[in-house]
């Protein structure tokens, strides 16, 4: 055996246990014990590496949108009335706090996409689903009908929070946010307004597409630049 | 709500592993042990030189409102300084091996804007890598090759004659780029996108109200994509260029003022514009870079330099 049949045979096989012609060529080449030496300490390294990290709350709205534009997951826009006022006003009461809303939205969101693609793999052999996919009790504004029509109901649920978060604040930044943040829904509202009389028309898809997802990173950088001022 | 971060195997190691990164990484582990710096005071400045062995990699955030500037020396040594004009300003600087880092922080959350003010001067090798986050102020880079990641919110971004892989990403703030050379990827709200005499081979720009201009040669063998959702977008070429042009539009025209040197696709690809949107195909030359042109609402300009 070779140095170079020794690195296929890890790469195939991993460290351990070697075969015997491994062990063999191992005992007489020292450049192999010292590469098996690195590999070790390399991996006993990673094994340390903390096993998980959150990410932040952009990527869930990113995927959700890239999702729904590549048709993967799709999301009805019909909508349930509101309920009674008392028990609105508990949850209202809740989402006060503005961290907690905003986590609360992400983990909406990412609970909705995965519901909804097994939902998407289990329509088949099933009804349609729309008694099982309530929205969530707040999810009362009007959105667009269509493919994004999930996206754009999640983003203008996050919108009010995220903006509220840097409502007070007048530093170039913020400024600048909520400028752009203007600019996109306009851009946003035109690209529908398009698509409802031109459907099939693919480029202004894209354009909306994009739109959306820079959305979403507008409202994520808002959350942040709040939760850091406040 | 959790990544799990995929487990490492010594069978996925084998593949990508060579022997040869390990003394770097000792190295790295090695200089892990240089202590950071926090420099406080008002209307002060601080400057710090950190020698180098290898090609640099910077990292800076800027929280405060200010302005990165970022030039090249021949020195193997990373020059850093900051001023403030306020001590509710401070600066973490540290050095990792090769990695040096800069974070301007806000010490006080209640101060005015413009006490929160905090610039960065760097001089670097000319081969360095960088990683550069602010808010509201320019980021200035002259001279420096490697790969670059910019990010603004509302500042704008120059470079002036850098190459490597660029990633310009803005809210608002524009981007002026002359005489760059390599790979570059823009995307941004509001903001604008110039560039100049460029030697990129690779561009995508992506822009939803935005103007887009580029102003040079077409690299044979290039790919540029430029898009714009509501600006102009607007190509100037030399007649020595060579280039396939596909330009569309959805709702915006197509201004084309150099049909005398545009001809039908001379590769026997028949190109037909979708029903609903404006197009124009053509070729330069023999068409040897790849030019995609395209606005939502925006205005396509293509035209001959002088």
């Amino acid at each position: 055996m070779q140095c170079k049949d020794l690195e296929l045979v890890l790469e195939q096989e991993g460290l351990e246990p070697l075969p015997e012609e491994a062990r063999a060529h191992l005992a007489e080449c020292r450049d192999c014990r010292n590469y098996i030496a690195d590999l070790t300490s390399l991996v006993d390294a990673a094994k340390r590496l903390p096993s998980e990290i959150t990410p932040p709350d952009r990527v869930w709205i990113s995927l959700r949108a890239q999702l729904e534009a590549e048709g993967i997951i799709r999301t009805p826009a019909e909508t349930v009335p509101a309920e009674s006022a008392s028990w609105w006003q508990s949850i209202s009461a809740f989402f006060r706090n503005r961290v907690v809303a905003s986590a609360m939205v992400g983990i909406l969101i990412a609970a909705g996409a995965v519901f909804q693609i097994r939902s998407d793999r289990a329509a088949p052999a099933l009804d349609p689903p729309k008694s099982v996919q309530t929205p969530p009790p707040h999810a009362i504004q009007e959105v667009p009908a269509g493919e994004f029509a999930g996206t754009a109901q999640a983003l203008n649920d996050q919108e009010p929070v995220a903006t509220g978060m840097i409502l007070a604040s007048t530093s170039p930044v913020d400024v600048s946010l909520r400028d752009n943040l203007k600019k996109v829904n306009e851009f946003i509202a035109d690209c529908e307004r398009h698509l409802k009389e031109q459907p099939q028309d693919e480029l202004t898809r894209e354009y909306l597409s994009a739109a959306y997802q820079q959305k979403a990173e507008l409202l994520s950088a808002m959350i942040e630049r709040g939760r850091s001022i406040n | 709500m959790c990544l799990r971060m995929m487990e490492m195997t010594p069978a996925r190691l084998g593949g990508w592993t060579k022997r040869s990164i390990f003394p770097v990484l000792g190295a790295g582990l090695f200089l892990w042990s240089a202590a950071p710096a926090r420099a406080t005071g008002t209307g002060q400045s601080i400057e710090k030189q950190f020698k180098i062995t290898g090609r640099p990699v910077v990292v800076i955030h800027n929280v405060a409102n200010g302005r990165i500037e970022v030039k090249s020396w021949k020195n193997s040594e990373v020059d850093v300084v900051g001023t403030q004009s306020s001590n509710k300003v401070g600066f973490d600087i540290e050095q990792v091996g090769d990695r040096i880092d800069v974070t301007a922080t806000i010490l006080d959350a209640g101060a005015q804007p413009l006490e929160l003010e905090a610039n960065l001067q760097l001089t670097v090798p000319e081969e360095t890598e960088l990683q550069l986050k602010t808010e509201t102020g320019l980021i200035y880079v002259e001279q420096v090759m490697g790969d670059m990641k910019l990010e603004s919110y509302a500042g704008d971004v120059h470079l002036k004659e850098v190459s490597g892989y660029i990633i310009v990403k803005t809210t608002g703030g524009s981007l002026i780029c002359a005489q760059c050379a390599g790979k570059l990827d823009f995307s941004s709200i509001g903001g604008n996108a110039q560039i100049l005499q460029p030697q990129l081979n690779n561009v995508n720009l992506m822009t939803t109200t935005g103007n887009i201009l580029f102003d040079g040669d077409f690299v044979r063998t290039g790919l540029y994509s430029m898009k714009s959702g509501k600006g102009l977008v607007e190509v100037r070429f030399s007649s020595t260029d060579s280039f396939d042009l596909k330009a569309q539009t959805a709702t915006g025209v197509v201004d084309n003022q150099a049909s005398a040197f545009l001809k039908p696709d001379s590769h026997g690809v028949k190109h037909i514009a979708s029903k609903f949107t404006h197009g124009l195909f053509g070729t330069v030359g023999m068409g040897l870079a790849k030019v995609e042109l395209s606005s939502y609402s925006g205005t396509i300009r293509i035209m001959k330099r002088d």
